[in-house]
Parts: structure tokens; sequence; C-alpha cells
């Protein structure tokens, strides 16, 4: 009986029955559909662009708990200690001391966003082929790639290797680092001609062709430290190439309207100026990424008093790093010492990253980034450099010292010190010179890490953090990661 | 026995020779039969002994029979759901007859999906709450009523929010993935729990419980959680009432956290060095600011009526709660209506139900203040330093700039708007049409439209940081949820000798769909429009997120049949089948079958237990089934799809991003548990000792679960699929005696209890091929430490976690270096890890029992559960000496002396059994014969939440086990109160 019954209805409603649970989708796109069309094309390759954007926990630079926190508090640069007030979490004294685990959130959360952003720029490189858009916005989405493979392998050395999203993990090779580098340099060479040669306007914060060429000089700047093998022609070669387009160094003149004083800071401000700025992060506080770095520097009532918002009282500058500066140095202006508004006197010294940790008020805080509106509480809108021509000359200065013409040399450091309202060096450049430029210059902008490693400065001891041995040199995979796919391969050490 | 007998004969005998003696006469004997409330009981049956002739009583309950011969007659009196009586009648003296209602009456009728059966033939493990033994007291939510009332059915309440549902689970934690509810199937209408929040809890006759799969198997995709069917009150046919029902309550804190006061604070402050700068030089005792008595009432209007064919209920409920934490109430009216008429000569019968609800809730503000402790106001009163004052000089709250994120909660509590308010509709008909001897057809549609919007207000006066940054923060949320179910059903009932059919054949579909927005403006000139025109904000304040709306939907369609086979009366067998299909699968497995059956013998009935008399009553059941959960499962969780990603900067200009929002997932299926369960039900002693004992297994496969991927090449470490498998095992047992029963007197004894063996099988396995490795999967809230874990072979919810060890010299934690490589790891795998318990509770019981003493009534409820771990992480935060310059701590931390500590360890992990005194309450039936119109009083006290026995420190160790992701874990609740209440119940004639 029931059995009938059961098969008059279905015969009756049946047919109709299974389209009713096919899904219907009212809020969201296909995603075939989508991006097939010239506008999906652009907006294959700005969602690559929306992963450099720094925010909690990805990005490159701008907020934190990633990319920038990871290589800079474990250089010398810059730390968050413990506060006996029981503020801040231990991760980044930990980062500067050089205790890492491979479980830090840190080290995980930079894999992490390394990798979707690896993901995102093969989908956009698939996706531009497949709609058959302009050959620069494949080679732009495949210069994109390789500025996050040479991250990876800078950070991580040797990583899984993979360019199409349609793959399963069996079949991702944990590539040594001389290999994706080889991938990187093939990849740029490639493609870099390929781009835009427009500076600014639309291609603000974009790859063209001459943020190409600064990625690529970079990745031949630390080719020793990659491969064991220098690089150093091919770096300058590089770098000659974007000294042709005509970018100059932004003035380091006083200026009241300026932030601090002097139009030197106008580099870190709203808008990265065109005449330096190679390739920076556009930011535009809670609309797109962020800044924190000067707000998370100050404490409370110092930030109310400078610019309206209660500051969080984190990152301090160490104190040997902090006598690198040259008094007269306009660059040292980005610090804050001694008696400030609000009634708080920073000390230069804290008693202690850890345990009990630093006093409320100790510790010199930095405001490179001076806030710029539209600002609150969780950051500013100060753009971030990611290169600029300061660190061009200076790469270029580098090599020539490297390479034995420290004559050669001389001009590009000194363009960088006289900007800075210093004097032209007495003697021709030692390295020694170059790094403690490079370091006065390019603070608080990411590339310190790399700077001391391929200075061999990382290994020694400095304030608070000892010696530590070379495994150091790379981040440990994280252990996230291991578990996921056990065939990768820890780093020695770890 | 004999003496009865000889006692009752001998009065026939009399009788008799009374008959013969007198000549024979028209007797004529009057009667009227009521119930326990005094109300007439139509359709009562009478029998006459003497006579074996039988009589019915009419709508009011009367009854009339005439007798030539004999002058007094013995009655025997019975109706469904209440002890059979005998009496004595004599001529011409009418009498009334009180029925009483029967304890567990094996004639009881149980709602199962889609029908009803006898008790006594039931084969499943279903657990019936009358309303006469649901919770009495201040109830504000159904649930309430069944706390401590059956077997594995396991409602937690965590504080007491006015407006905030307990949960509940039955048999445990069926999926990790969420769709952990029970299906809410009110007279016929299906829904999630919130359905619940719609029915008036006075108007409640029964709540049945489907515990085991061959009884859920039958709502199949949404039956692994267990069903609750909740059957409202009907009119008795044919009489005509009008019933005033009234709880009101004091509601007080019983407990609260003992912190440092202003002397103590400053006391310790010196002792740890704490800068004399963070001395405010007040006096403050915050929670008792944000404090108060609270207040519960809760009235309900009933009133029906009928003649033949036809009848009617129709009531208006409201509850009122003003809630312990100041500014926090709470709302509920309901109004309902229902209505059966019968026509085509009583061939088809037509119930309609209709019921609409207002709620309008203030609740308390969360997600408010310093980063630790963002669960709840409340608990922001125990971080306020009891040195701070409440007001600046000026008037204007007091605020600390040299504190981060400083919020004075006095001023949160004050100035922050928090509204909900929702309308609930829901109406359905039957149509129940008698084709044949034994078949009906039968057509079923509800229709549920929840409306839904919320207002938020945080202004700068709040303190609050983010509200100061943004100058005011406003935003409105509307939802609308429509759910609908249309099913059509045959039902063919028969006897053919010894054999008994019932079969049952449905069609049903459902369709929900469900949308909604949400709106957002910043920067108000004052705060004087709140959230009401937010067009008054500062729009180029706007940033993506600020507005957003949605609309998804989801689409079941089932064929189900059930078959009951009885033969004798003493062998039971019920099969079942239902399959299922479901939109919100992936293309590869839109559909699913869902098997059940089970059997049962009536050992009692068997011939050869005919001349004993130590059981009443034995049955043994045993069954299986398959049942799915897909209401666990988003809509579109299948699919890849491109969504809105805020906007990036590209081409010169800040355009919309977009991003594919989830890896895609074309074999996303049912999650299926398969359960087996055995059960006896006995009675002994003319059942004055009754009891149930059932034993069950049940394992969820296909576990949907957001599953580690490996990363590369997938863009995001977790993806949702259908891999592992949990386990749940348990032993569930009933019992109540009847220790004195005499005429006036009744006291029972009662209670259940459970145990619950809960297991993670299996989390990895393999995606097309891909090997998955997920274990020591976090699980907790995103953001907070609770070092609880999802491990194979472990229970859901394992702490793993480093163990204290005590402190340094400097007075910071140490824990143990398990490993002893002189390095602590935190990581989820570390090896200094350790495995010490589970969040969720291994036993649960209840202590049930009920006294009465002609028109006195008493009962009480104590309930306890244990077995668990609660990781106290608000005691953690309230402990540690480096906070003491922004923060109080508790006075437990003093002789602990831990000034700073950089591990979550077991220092904070507790026990988390507890024995609860739910409530007692006191009753007494005033004698209404005399009073005109009132037929039935009843007035009732009723304590709640007398006592907690427990070493657990926080503030109640009952907090959310729901196996939800913040299970086990105290982040400091709403306070839960005690309650004392006065009730009364008045019926009209």
């Amino acid at each position: 009986m029931k059995k009938i019954i059961t098969s008059i209805l279905i015969l009756c409603l049946g047919t109709q029955s299974c389209k009713k649970v096919n899904e219907n989708v009212y809020d969201k796109y296909p995603a075939a559909d989508f991006y097939a069309s010239a506008k999906g094309a652009d907006v294959a390759l700005a969602n690559v662009y929306s992963q450099i954007a720094g925010n909690w926990g990805v990005g490159y630079a701008g907020a934190d708990n990633c990319w920038y926190d990871l290589n800079t508090m474990s250089s010398d640069e810059q730390v968050i200690p413990h506060r006996n007030t029981g503020d801040w979490q231990l991760d980044f004294a930990q980062l500067y001391l050089r205790q890492w685990l491979p479980s830090a959130t840190i080290v995980g959360n930079t894999w992490t966003w390394l990798y979707k952003s690896v993901y995102t720029a093969n989908l956009a490189v698939d996706q531009l082929q497949q709609s058959k858009a302009d050959a620069s916005k494949i080679a732009e989405a495949k210069v994109l790639r390789a500025f996050f493979y040479y991250l990876l392998i800078d950070d991580f050395g040797s990583v899984p290797f993979y360019t199409d999203n349609n793959i399963t993990v069996d079949k991702i090779p944990q590539s040594s680092r001389a290999e994706v580098f080889n991938f990187i340099v093939k990849e740029l060479t490639e493609n870099v001609d390929l781009l835009s040669e427009t500076k600014g306007g639309t291609y603000y914060g974009r790859f063209n062709k001459w943020a190409g060429y600064a990625l690529l000089a970079k990745v031949y700047l630390n080719a020793e430290v990659y491969t064991g093998t220098a690089k150093w022609n091919e770096c300058l070669a590089a770098c000659n190439k974007i000294a042709t387009a005509g970018y100059t160094l932004h003035p380091g003149a006083a200026n009241a309207a300026s932030p601090l004083g002097y139009q030197y800071y106008e580099l870190f401000g709203d808008r990265c100026p065109d005449d330096e700025t190679i390739l920076a992060i556009y930011v535009t506080e809670n609309i797109i990424s962020r800044n924190i770095y000067a707000l998370r520097s100050v404490n409370g009532p110092n930030g109310v008093a400078m610019f309206g918002f209660s500051g969080w009282n984190g990152t301090i500058v160490p104190h040997n790093f902090y006598n690198t500066f040259a008094d007269n140095d306009i660059r040292k202006k980005q610090f804050l010492v001694g008696p400030q508004p609000g009634g708080v006197t920073y000390t230069l010294d804290v008693n202690s990253l850890d345990n009990p940790g630093a006093g409320p008020t100790e510790g010199i805080r930095d405001v490179k980034f001076y806030p710029v509106p539209p600002q609150d509480g969780s950051g500013e809108s100060n753009d971030f450099p990611i290169y600029r021509y300061a660190d061009i000359l200076l790469m270029q200065a580098e090599c020539n010292v490297r390479l034995g013409n420290a004559g050669a040399a001389k001009p590009f450091v000194d363009q960088v010190r006289q900007r800075a309202g210093l004097a032209a060096l007495a003697a021709n450049p030692t390295l020694n010179d170059v790094y403690n430029e490079r370091g006065v210059e390019l603070s608080w902008e990411g590339h310190r890490r790399q700077d001391m490693i391929r200075f061999n400065t990382f290994l020694l001891a400095h304030d608070f953090a000892p010696a530590v041995p070379s495994f150091r040199l790379l981040f440990p995979i994280p252990t996230s990661a291991l578990n996921a796919n056990t065939s990768l391969k820890q780093n020695p050490g770890y | 026995m004999n003496k009865l007998y000889l006692y009752k004969y001998g009065l026939t005998l009399l009788l008799l020779f009374f008959s013969f003696t007198l000549f024979a006469q028209k007797n004529v004997f009057t009667g009227k039969v009521v119930d326990e409330r005094n109300l007439p009981l139509p359709g009562a049956s009478i029998l006459i002994k003497e006579t074996n002739q039988s009589a019915i009583s009419d709508k009011d309950g009367a009854f009339q029979i005439q007798n030539p011969n004999l002058k007094t007659l013995t009655l025997s009196i019975s109706f469904v759901g209440y002890d059979a009586i005998e009496k004595v009648i004599r001529a011409n003296q009418p009498l009334t007859v009180s029925l009483n209602p029967n304890a567990r009456s094996l004639s009881d009728v149980v709602v199962v999906g889609y029908g009803t059966v006898k008790k006594s033939d039931l084969t499943g493990a279903v657990a019936t709450i009358s309303s006469k033994d649901l919770n009495p007291g201040p109830i504000t939510n159904p649930l309430q009523q069944l706390a401590g009332k059956a077997a594995g059915v396991n409602v937690t309440q965590t504080g007491s929010e006015p407006g905030t549902a307990p949960s509940v689970r039955i048999r445990g934690i069926t999926s990790l993935i969420g769709g952990n509810d029970p299906l809410v199937v009110v007279d016929g209408v299906q829904g999630n729990m919130d359905l619940l929040g719609q029915v008036p809890p006075s108007e409640i006759e029964s709540v049945d419980v489907l515990k085991d799969a061959s009884a859920t198997a039958i709502y199949g995709s949404r039956g692994a959680p267990g069903v609750i069917i909740v059957t409202t009150k009907k009119n008795k046919a044919g009489t005509s009432s009008i019933e005033y029902t009234t709880n009101n309550s004091v509601d007080v804190i019983p407990r609260k956290l003992k912190e440092l006061n202003a002397d103590e604070w400053k006391q310790q402050a010196q002792l740890y060095s704490v800068p004399a700068s963070t001395d405010h030089g007040a006096n403050t005792d915050w929670y008792d600011l944000l404090t108060r008595t609270g207040f519960t009432q809760n009235h309900t209007l009933a009133f029906g009526g009928g003649a033949n064919g036809f009848n009617y209920r129709a009531s208006l409920a409201a509850i009122l709660q003003n809630g312990t934490v100041i500014h926090s109430n709470y709302k509920n009216y309901i109004g309902r209506i229902q209505a059966t008429q019968k026509a085509l000569g009583d061939n088809l019968t037509l119930t309609m139900n209709l019921n609409s609800g207002i709620n309008d809730a203030n609740y308390s503000p969360t997600g408010i203040g310093r980063a630790s402790f963002t669960s709840n106001l409340i608990s922001n009163a125990y971080v306020a330093r009891p040195t701070d004052p409440v007001y600046n000089a000026d008037g204007s709250y007091y605020t600390d700039p040299n504190v981060f994120q400083y919020i004075n909660p006095l001023a949160v509590a004050n100035t922050v708007v928090n509204e909900t308010k929702v309308d609930n509709l829901f109406g359905s008909l039957r149509a129940d049409l008698k084709l044949f001897k034994g078949l009906t057809a039968g057509w079923f549609g509800s229709w549920r439209k929840v409306d839904g919007n919320s207002g938020y207000y945080l202004p700068v006066a709040s303190t609050v940081q983010t509200a100061i940054d943004n100058q005011g923060i406003a935003n409105i949320n509307n939802y609308h949820n429509d759910e609908k179910l249309m099913d059509l059903s045959l039902n063919y009932k028969e006897d053919f000798g010894d054999h008994h059919v019932d079969a049952i054949a449905v069609y049903e579909e459902q369709g929900q769909t469900y949308n909604g927005n949400f709106a957002q403006a910043k920067g108000f000139v004052n705060d004087i429009a709140t959230f009401n025109a937010l067009q008054l904000g500062d729009l180029s304040k706007v940033t993506p997120g600020d507005i957003t709306s949605y609309k998804n939907d989801r689409h079941l369609v089932s064929f189900l049949g059930r078959v009951n086979y009885s033969y004798l009366g003493r062998y039971l067998f019920t099969a079942s089948f239902r399959r299922d299909g479901s939109s919100v699968f992936g293309a590869n497995h839109k559909w699913g079958n869902f098997p059940s059956a089970s059997v049962a013998w009536r050992i009692d009935q068997e011939p050869f237990m005919k001349d004993q008399e130590i059981f009443s009553n034995l049955k043994l059941r045993g069954g299986y089934g398959v049942t799915g959960n897909q209401q666990g499962l988003s809509p579109q969780s299948s699919l890849q799809l491109v969504g809105s990603a805020g906007v990036t900067y590209f081409g010169g200009s800040p355009i919309s991003n977009f991003v594919v929002s989830q890896n895609a997932n074309p074999d996303l299926r049912w999650e299926t548990r398969k359960q087996t369960n055995i059960g006896i039900d006995f009675g002994f002693l003319k059942n004055r000792l009754n009891g149930t004992i059932d034993a069950y297994t049940a394992t969820t496969s296909n576990l949907l679960f957001n599953y580690t991927v490996p990363q590369p090449p997938y863009p995001y470490p977790s993806i949702a699929a259908n891999v592992g498998s949990i386990l749940n095992k348990g032993l569930e047992l009933t019992l109540s005696y009847q220790l004195i029963k005499t005429t006036n007197t009744l006291l029972t004894i009662g209670g259940n209890a459970s145990l619950l063996k809960n297991k993670v099988l299996n989390l990895s396995g393999s995606i097309n091929g891909v090997p998955l490795n997920t274990n020591y999967v976090s699980w907790g809230p995103t953001g907070v430490v609770t070092n609880a874990y999802l491990i194979k072979g472990q229970p859901i919810g394992t702490f793993y976690i480093l163990q204290h060890s005590g402190k340094d010299a400097a007075n910071a934690e140490t824990v143990v270096d398990q490993n002893k490589d002189g390095i602590i790891d935190q990581g989820n795998q570390s090896p200094d890890r350790v495995i010490e318990g589970s969040a969720i509770p291994k036993y649960t019981y209840a202590f049930t029992p009920t006294f009465s003493y002609k028109n006195f009534d008493a009962s009480m409820v104590w309930r306890g559960s244990g077995g668990n771990k609660i990781y106290n992480t608000l005691r953690s935060n309230l402990s540690y000496f480096e906070n003491l310059g922004k923060a109080n701590v508790l006075e437990s931390a003093v002789p602990l002396g831990i000034y700073t500590s950089q591990y979550a360890s077991d220092q904070w992990l507790e026990s988390g059994a507890f024995l609860r005194w739910e409530n007692i309450s006191f009753g007494y039936r005033i004698k209404t014969e005399r009073i005109k119109y009132i037929s039935s009083l009843r007035v009732s006290l009723t304590g709640s939440n007398l006592l907690v026995i427990t070493k657990y420190s926080g503030i109640d160790p009952e907090l959310a086990a729901d196996g939800g992701t913040s299970s086990g874990v105290d982040n400091g609740i709403y306070p839960r109160t005690r309650t004392f209440s006065i009730g009364l119940n008045v019926v009209l004639k």
C-alpha cells in the first residue's frame, strides 16, 4: 500500500522536486562568469594588490601580526616590549630576542598570507590569460606572483612552489631556495619590460616597469644569501634601468607644513610623492588598509595630545639603534625621547623586554609615519613605501663597494646623506658606511632584517638580544603547514 | 483482593435483597464528572458494574442513569488521561465525581512525528512530559520547563539575561559544524529553537522529546539532533472556559565574585609598587552600581468553547522581565487562536492555528571593553578599579586616558542603546478527510514569518574608545525569515483480527528564505536621534561593511513513509523511510535516504505473565535508524562564489574589491548519524514503581567540519567537507516510585540520570584523493585562549593544556616543561601540553519528588551534572597583579601572588560539577464549590535556583555546554538569578 502510494507521489511530484533542490544564489556572483569580463580582469588584478595592503594579521605592512612585524621586530630597529602593566603579549619580544618557535602566530600568519597571495596571483594570471587580457596586465600579475615568492624564499628558504591553482598538494614540490630564485629571475626578466612605464597616476601603488626592476634588483642584491652566488653586476644593471626613469630624491628641506617640520617626512605621509616613490601601498584608514605604526608606538595621553587619538603604548626603538642617528640628522626627528605633550616622559632605555616587562613610559618612540587623516584609534592613513629611490641609490652604492668601486659608490651615499642635512662622507664609503646609511634612511620600512643578514650582523648580539646560531637566518616553516602537508621538510635547527 | 470481592458481591447481594424487598420503582441517578480543577469532563465513560451498562457524560460533564431495581449503583468512571475511579451512587442524590490526571498512564498518547501512538505501543525512545510535570515558576522559555525532566535531555541556562533562551542538547553533541539544536515542532509547524520562544509556556499541554534515531528518522535530514514536539492546549470538546494564569517573581543575584575593595586594592598596590598615580582616590562598588533586583511577570488569559463539531481556544500571554543588570529588559506578547471544525458528516476535520508574537528586548551590551573582557558588560564591572570614581568633577563619566581602551561600565550601561524587536507570525491549517474505513487523507500547510529589527547606538558618552574615535556609532539591522512547509499525507489504520496496521505516507516540501540588511553611520553631532536617523551621521565616515544586505534560501523535498504493525498487541514493529533532497548540498549529493526500524515486545501481555503480580508493565524495545543534518550548513556552502571584499586601490582610485569567497566542494553532502537504541520499560507493584532504561550508541559519519587543508594550494587553511566521524554512547535511566499512595496523599519520588561518552573518532581522511591531516583543532572562540581541542580519540572539547608548576623569583608563573627541552611551546600540538578532561559533562542527573495531600501539592527539582572541566578565563584575567595598575583583581588572587604569566595554564582549569536545587514549589487549590463564578482557583509559591553545590569558583558553573565553540570557557556571564515567585491560576465558570 505504502509503496504504491509513494510511487504515485513520486511520479506526480518527482520531476518537479528535483529542480526544487537546486541552489539559488541571490547575493553573490558565480565565479566563472564574473572574471570573463574586461572589468572582471581588472578586478582579478586589483584583488592581488588588495593582498598587499595590510590589515589585522595579513598584508605586507601597515597593520600588525604579519610580514612587517616578522621582518622588523626580528631585527635591531624596533620591538614591542611586554609592559609591566600587563599590556602586550610576548610574541614581539620573542621575535626580537630571536626565540621564535614554529608555532608562533606571526610566523604562521605570514606563511598563510603569502600563500593566499600566491593563490590569488595564480588565479589572476589564469583569469587574465583566459580572458585574453592586455599583455601588460598578465605581466603585472606574474610580477606580483614573483614578488610573493621572493618574500617567501627570503623568510622561509626552500618553499612549496606552484603556479597553477588546479593542483593537489602531492603535486607541489618543496623547491629549493635556488630553484625558486631562478623562477623569480626568469619570470621578472621576461615580464618587467612589458609593464607600463607610467609613474604615479593610474599606476600609483602598482608594479610599473620601474617597480619591476626594483624588485629584480632586490632579488639580485640578495642572490648570494639565496644561492651562494652573488649577482652584484646584475643588481647594478637593474638599478641603472630605474635611474633612467627620472626618479629623484624628495626634498629634505625644513617646511612647517610638513609632518615633523621637514618635507622629507612627506615620503611617509598621506601620499608617497611620485618623485622618489617607486612602489607604495595606498592607505585610507578603515577603507583600504591602515597604518598603525605611530599610533602603536606612542602612549595614550601622548597620542591624544599630539593627534587626538589614544596611542597603544607599544613599539620602542632600542637605544643602540637610536644611537646610529647623528644629532643633526633630520631623520632623527622621527624619535620621541624625554618630555612629550600629554605630560609623558619617554626614557632612552627599557628595563626589561619580557619579565616583568618595561615600565609604562620606558623606551624611545617613533613617529616616522606621523599620522595623517583620516585616522582613528585603530590607525591612520599614511601610505607605505615598499620601494623608493633612496633605497635604489644605496643599493647602487652597495654593489659598487662590493665590486671594489668604492669611489663610484660615494656620490650615491652622499646624495642620501645630504638630503638628510648631513655632510658628505669624508672618505669613500665602506660596506659598514652603506649598512649604517641603510639603517638610518630605511628604518621601520621593512628592509632591516634582510640587510642585517646580507651584512652578516643578524646573528650578533644587540640590546637585550644575545647572539644566536645561524639557523635563525631562516624562519621555521609553521607547525600548521607541516601538519597539513607532512611531506614538507622543516628548516634545519627547528 | 479477595476481601474486596467479598465486599463488592456482598454489597450487590445486599442491594438485590433491598430491591426485592421494596417494590420496583424508577430510580434516577444523576451526577457530574469533573476534572481536578472542577471543570466538566464531557465524554467520560461510565460503566455500571451491576448491569454492565454504560453511559457517557454530556457536554456539561453530567450524566443520568435510570434503573428500576437498584437503589445504589457502583460506577466505574474513566476518561483518557485520568485515573479511573469507582464510586457508589445513590438514587436521587446527585454526585460530583472528580477525576485526577493519571501519572504515567499506559494509555497516554505520545506524539511522534507525523502522528501519534499509544505509549504502550511505542517502539522508540521518547520522553513525554505533560503540562503538570513541567517546571513551575517564572518561566520565560518553554525549555526552562524541561530542565531536569527527561534523561538525556540536557537544558543549559547560561546566565539569566532577559530574553535569552537556554540551550538544549539531546544525547550529546552530534555535529561539529553546527546543527546540534533539535528540531522543534509546534503543533506540526517545524522550526529552529527560536520557534519555542513563540509558545506561551502556560499554554503547553505536553512536550514529547524524540531521542533515538528510530523515532527521529521520520524527520530525516533534520532529525539527527533529536526532535522536541510541543503540543499546545486545546479546548476540551464541548466545554467552555476562561482561565487566567499568572506568575510573578522577584529575581536576585545569589552569588558574585569576591574582589578587592578600595582599601584592599590600595594595600596590594603598595605591596606590588603600583604607581600611586593609578589610585584615583574613590571607593566604588561597580558591580553594585550595575545590578539591581529583577522582576519577572508572566500572564496568560485563555478562553475557549465549542459545540457540535466546532471547538476553539484563544489565548493572550505576556512575559515581562526586568533584568538584574540595569537597563536590560524583555517583553514578549503572544496571541494565539486555534479552531477546529468538522464537516461532511464528521469525515472532514479542519484545524487552524494562528500565532502572533511581539518581542521587545533591551539587551545588556556585549563585545565592549578591553580586549580580554569582551564577553559582556557586567564583566567590565569586575575589571574596573575600586578606586576609580564614577564621575568627573564636572559630572561627566570618569575615564583614565592612561589605560588602553578604558571604559566606564556605568557609562556604557546608561548610555548605550541596544534594542531588538522581533515580530513572529505563524499559522497552519490541517485538513483530514476520512476516505473510507481506516483510510485518511491529510493536507497540512504552515507558514512562519519572523521580522526582526535591532538598533544600536554607541555614543561618545559611553567612554568606549571606538565611539569616541568615531563621534558615535549607530546601526540598524533588519532581518526577515520566511519558512514554509506543506505536506500531503495518506494514513491507513486498520485491525485485521490480531493484526493492527497503522501506515502513513507523506510528501513534503519546505522552503526557507532569509534576507536582511544592515546599515551603520558614524559621526553624530549629538545623541538625540540615537540610531533612528542614520542620515544625521557624517556620511564621509562610511566604510566598507557599513552597508550590507543578503538573501539566501534553502529548499527541502521529502518523501516519507512509516508502518506501525502490531500482532496480538504485544509484538510491535515500526519501520520508516525518508528520502530528502536539500538545496544546500553539493551538486553530486543532493539526495539522501534515512531508513529506520524498531521492534518492541510487551512481555507483560504474554499469557505466561498472566499469573504473576510482580511486573505490571514490561516492555523491551530495540531500534536502529539513520538521520541527517543539513540545517547546520549555510546555504551556498558548496559553490565557488565571488563576494564583496571591501575596497582596494587600483588604477589610481579606490575600487570595489571582490574575492572568491570559499573553496568550492561539489561533494558536500549529508552528515549522517546512525544510532542504535535498546530500551526497557518496566512497572512493578501495580505500577507503583515505574522506570525506563535506554542504552544507545550513535555515530556521526561524513562529519561536516571545516577541515584543515594544506596551504598551498588552498587559499584558505580550511574547507567545509565530509570527512571525519564522532561517536556518542550513553545510558539513560528514569525512575519513579509512589512511596505513599492513599486516597488523599501521594508522595512520588522520581528522577533520572544519564551517562554520556563522547569521542572524536576521526578528523582526517582525504578529499579528492588529497590527504587531510586535521587534528588538534582549537575548539574555542577565535582569538581567546581556551585550551580546548578536538583531538582524535578524545572527547570533543578536550583540554590539552600546560601544567602550572608554581612561580619564579619574580612571581611570574611557571609551567612544567613536559619534554624537558628547555622550551615551553604553546603551539597546538606542543609536547608540553597534557590532556586534562573535557568541556562536555559525562553525567547528568535529576531528582524530582512530588507530593500532594488533598488540595495541597508540592514539587521539587534538584539537578546536576559533572565530569566536565571549565576553563575560567575570567579568573585568570582577574588574578595577575601586573594588571593592578589598570584593573581590580579577585580576593583569591592574593594568596596566589602571581605577578604575571605568559601561559594559559591548568591553574585556571576547574571542575564543572554541580548540583543545583532548581526549584521548590507549593500549590494549594482553594475550594471553590461555593463561589459563584469561579470553578477553580490555585495559588502557588515557587523558589528557583535556591542552592548550587559546586567547587567551581566562578559565578555559576552552568556555562554553554552546547558543543559550540564557546563550550567550557568562562569569560564572565550575565548573572544567574535566584527567584521567588507567586503564581495564581483561576478558571471562571
